[in-house]
């Protein structure tokens, strides 16, 4: 894998993304953070080189790329943008991927190739006002009506919710089966009763169009049921294993990112008549800083291999995930020590990342959801 | 008409050397951007008129990443021309070189090159081989297009349009402006790693005089490479916005920057 990843295939991957992301994206980072808005533009070219389908076969209009290359793509993109990173991940694991895993034919070939091609970006529903890290108390109803369901659902927090076009909502469609009763539905933005509400006015990941999304008595044929009713809970865990490794890329990257801009800074900016890089207590930063992200990086990149092996990554992708996510957290933070008072002003972009990096530890399981998964792991081997 | 196209390439380095120390690992190489035009005509010439299109590169083993690239844009397949003997070629070794490689593949009917590389810039190399394989040769080529039985070609020339008639096979370096070379995108380079295939050809299968080849065959030599030091110099300039104009003017104007 190592070598793969030095020159090769993985490298070329790397590459390609960085290129077009320092073309096209990194010049107005700051411009749709700042605007809150979503840059149609660029995500319209990155449909175009596969973004969109990335691990998506060929035949259903992706690139058939392994985990490995999905990370690298997610890690690179967020590098730039954290908010463009996170559309690309959810629409890539948690929208396009739960289909292909769990969608029969006629579902494959009808939603997977207008998404792996960009043409319309996924969204996934689970969490609700009373809903987050407790999946099972989900609300939302759909009620069994002939060759239809009448669903009835308020999602929060939805990734891509003001541009989405194929949603995956998670609905109770059974109200005493308890976690068995949870069953998920594929419903296209346009149904008539589907009501995206107003963008959430979040502390990062601005570009990214995060808002809710409701359902008022909407009519959801039943062939819009992704596998079998009750399996809801666990396609969206079984989503979230694969997802999770796209959130760790996601931190890696800006981790990354904001790990260069220290380093950048701190060569240029003297005080006491040198640069601060000559300062031992920056140094010391700047080594925590490389070491801990080359760390993450290869929790990351080593869970995403087990999984192309085909084996179990389920408790290697959530310790990925929640030590990526402390590391970007922690490494954004120093980044803007190093800065000193430009770091925490809005004129230098590790103001940005440092608050880019704080939702890593809260979405797509928090970090002390994470920790009770690797426990439970753990102790379940010991036995 | 299909056509049949070979694009020439190199891999160039892209970091200064460190300690006289040519640095060759992944990070330090890039396929030549000049070769990227070339590469992009023949994908859009393959799209319009069908065809095939090889990429073909004289190198160590790591120039193998400049076909990859080549072939993540859309080249069907990818020739090496490796090998110890070869090293320390100058142009005309390489052109030798290249142009015996290109007699034992396929025939073509377009031979493309960049015209120039990013870390040698003698622009040498195209005309070079194409003399030795006696084929016509347009430099800085700006756009292509069917013309009877052959095609039209068109140059842009200190303000001028020059246009060529020419049948195949014919050769030409294409101009950075002619076209923007395309991002590769991820099926592509997917397809290039794990589905195209890339050729090895050795020294001794070219038919030629080891003492024409590499080091020996090479009548010029790079003595020595230092950087130049760069000075920046900063001044600034007071006075009344008049005065300031007038001074800037005067600097401008003696450094040529306008006359
Ligand atoms: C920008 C953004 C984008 C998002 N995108 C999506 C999306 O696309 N789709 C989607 O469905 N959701 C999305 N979410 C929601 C996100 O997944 C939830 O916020 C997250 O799961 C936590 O749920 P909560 O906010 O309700 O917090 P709660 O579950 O209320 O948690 C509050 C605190 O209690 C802790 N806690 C809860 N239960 C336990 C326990 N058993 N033991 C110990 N501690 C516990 C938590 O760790 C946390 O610290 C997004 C959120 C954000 C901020």
């Amino acid at each position: 894998m190592i070598d793969k990843l030095l020159d090769g295939k993985y490298h070329a991957i790397r590459k390609s993304v960085r290129d077009f992301c320092e073309r096209e994206v990194k010049p107005v980072a700051a411009e749709i953070d700042k605007e809150a808005s979503f840059p149609w533009e660029i995500v319209e070219k990155m449909a175009k080189l596969n973004y969109f389908g990335i691990q998506t076969p060929k035949e259903l209009g992706g690139s058939g790329m392994d985990t490995l290359g999905y990370t690298i793509v997610v890690e690179e993109i967020a590098r730039a943008a954290g908010g463009l990173g996170l559309c690309v991940t959810v629409h890539n694991s948690v929208a396009v991927y739960p289909i292909m895993a769990f969608g029969n034919d006629e579902q494959k070939k009808k939603f997977v190739p207008p998404l792996a091609k960009g043409e319309k970006i996924g969204a996934f529903c689970l969490t609700e006002p009373n809903a987050g890290s407790d999946a099972s108390g989900i609300e939302a109803t759909a009620i069994s009506d002939g060759d239809h369901y009448i669903v009835n659902a308020n999602k929060v927090f939805v990734t891509n919710g003001g541009v989405a076009d194929t949603c995956l909502f998670f609905v109770r469609t059974d109200p005493d089966a308890g976690r068995r009763g949870i069953s998920v539905l594929i419903v296209e933005r346009g149904t008539p009763g589907f009501v995206a509400g107003e963008l959430e006015d979040m502390s990062g990941m601005r570009c990214n169009q995060v808002s809710s999304l409701r359902l008022y008595d909407c009519k959801v044929p039943k062939e819009n049921l992704l596998g079998r009713e009750g399996m809801g809970l666990l396609i969206g865990l079984n989503a979230l294993d694969v997802g999770r490794m796209g959130i760790a890329a996601q931190a890696v990257g800006i981790a990354q990112a904001a790990f260069e801009e220290a380093t950048k800074y701190s060569m240029q900016r003297k005080q006491f008549n040198t640069p601060i890089a000559n300062h031992q207590a920056i140094q010391m930063m700047l080594a925590d800083m490389a070491t801990q992200v080359e760390a993450a990086r290869a929790l990351v990149q080593r869970a995403a291999s087990m999984r192309d092996k085909g084996l179990p990554f389920s408790k290697e992708a959530a310790m990925a995930k929640l030590f990526a996510s402390e590391t970007s957290s922690r490494v954004a933070d120093m980044a803007v020590q190093v800065h000193g008072g430009y770091g925490y002003s809005k004129s230098y972009p590790v103001e940005r990342y440092y608050r880019d990096a704080r939702v890593t530890r809260i979405y797509e399981g928090t970090a002390e959801i994470h920790r009770i998964v690797i426990a439970k792991n753990v102790l379940d081997e010991m036995e | 008409m299909a056509l049949q196209i070979i694009v020439c390439v190199k891999s160039v380095v892209v970091k200064p050397p460190k300690r006289n120390k040519v640095d060759r690992s992944a990070g330090s190489i890039d396929l030549n951007p000049f070769d990227k035009p070339a590469i992009e005509l023949a994908v859009r010439l393959k799209a319009q008129f069908g065809g095939s299109i090889t990429a073909l590169t004289m190198g160590p083993k790591s120039a193998e990443t400049a076909l990859y690239d080549a072939m993540s844009m859309g080249a069907d397949r990818g020739i090496l021309l490796c090998d110890p003997a070869l090293a320390g070629s100058d142009t005309l070794a390489t052109s030798l070189a290249l142009s015996a490689a290109l007699k034992k593949i396929n025939d073509f009917d377009l031979l493309l090159f960049g015209v120039r590389t990013s870390d040698s810039d003698t622009g040498q190399v195209g005309p070079q081989v194409a003399e030795l394989m006696q084929l016509p040769f347009v430099s800085g080529l700006e756009s292509i297009e069917p013309d009877g039985q052959g095609f039209k070609l068109i140059r842009l020339i200190d303000g001028f349009v020059e246009e060529f008639k020419a049948m195949l096979p014919v050769a030409m370096s294409v101009h950075p402006s002619a076209v923007v070379p395309r991002d590769s995108s991820l099926s592509g380079i997917e397809e290039s790693f794990e589905v195209k295939p890339i050729e090895l050809i050795k020294a001794d299968e070219l038919g030629l005089d080891p003492g024409v080849l590499g080091e020996a065959g090479s009548p010029t030599r790079v003595a020595g490479m230092k950087k130049i030091p760069k000075e920046k110099k900063c001044e600034f300039i007071d006075g009344s916005d008049t005065d300031i104009a007038a001074k800037l003017l005067k600097v401008i104007t003696e450094t040529g920057v306008i006359s």
